[in-house]
């Protein structure tokens, strides 16, 4: 038989310590959107939107064509690409609902994290 | 199993059920999934320190069940039981170790390990190991909602004893 007071003393530190957790979790600076692209299935580079703080353009090669993206603070579009369709080009700007994908090239550029991606969910 | 036995557990887990369902059409306190107050495990906890496990066990796996079943959430049956499992175990463990006056601190405890054996299913299910960064907020929650149904269940042994 263990008294109140230690009882209270166990309670307390479960309490504490995932309150203290809690806190941390919630005071954590969130991670902002990133585009992720990928070639033919395999991830070739991650973008951290968010850290963006001008606009610029590069290119990415692919065993079938090249694509020009241009990446400015939490956006980014397909601005130019030597496949016949351009659906990518005309896809516009990245958002979280539609992801780009140029189908000749096998390219796809989808945005993850907040306000992108499957939101993890537990009932 | 003597008549008076079935009567005594039958009333007993209607009572559970029916608190159950009543909370389950009450406005959510917290915007959170799986945060509740869980008003029925008083009923369990004071089967437990009143007629020992065997009754306990009884009431709440007939609770699990038909609350799943009333509830309209099948698949609710999957975390109620593996968090009642857990929780029960717990408290088998610690009946031992608490005297009539600290009934709330199994409560207490036994909630925490209820979330933690939600989540451990919920982990099971859907394979993923970021169910469990909600384990700190759940805990906290249900840590709070243990201590009130605690009290509630001592309330209830003290009165019944004395009767």
């Amino acid at each position: 038989m263990l008294r109140t007071r230690t009882w209270i003393i166990i309670i307390a530190l479960i309490f504490i310590s995932c309150g203290a957790v809690c806190l941390w979790q919630a005071l954590r600076p969130a991670p902002g959107p990133t585009a992720e692209i990928t070639v033919d299935g395999e991830t070739v580079e991650t973008i951290d939107l968010s850290a963006e703080t001008a606009t610029r353009t590069f290119t990415v090669e692919t065993p079938w064509g090249t694509n020009t993206l241009e990446v400015g603070p939490n956006c980014l579009r397909v601005l130019d690409a030597d496949c016949p369709d351009r659906v990518c080009v005309d896809t516009g700007w990245l958002t979280a609902g539609s992801p780009i994908v140029c189908l000749p090239h096998r390219l796809v550029i989808r945005l993850t994290g907040p306000g992108g991606g499957p939101d993890a969910s537990v009932g | 199993m003597d008549i008076r036995r079935i009567a005594r557990d039958g009333v007993l887990s209607a009572v559970a059920l029916t608190i159950f369902i009543v909370e389950l059409q009450l406005p959510e306190l917290v915007p959170l999934p799986g945060v509740k107050l869980g008003l029925a495990n008083i009923v369990t906890v004071a089967a437990m320190f009143m007629f020992g496990p065997s009754d306990a066990a009884l009431i709440l796996t007939v609770r699990i069940i038909l609350g799943s079943v009333f509830g309209g959430n099948m698949m609710a049956l999957i975390y109620s039981a593996a968090g009642g499992a857990l929780s029960f175990a717990l408290l088998l463990c610690l009946k031992k170790l608490l005297t009539p006056r600290q009934i709330w601190v199994g409560s207490v405890l036994t909630a925490a390990a209820h979330n933690l054996g939600q989540l451990l299913a919920a982990w099971a299910v859907t394979r993923t190991a970021a169910v469990f960064t909600y384990l700190p907020v759940m805990t906290v929650a249900g840590m709070a909602a243990g201590a009130l149904t605690g009290l509630c269940a001592q309330l209830v042994v003290d009165r019944l004893r004395k009767k």
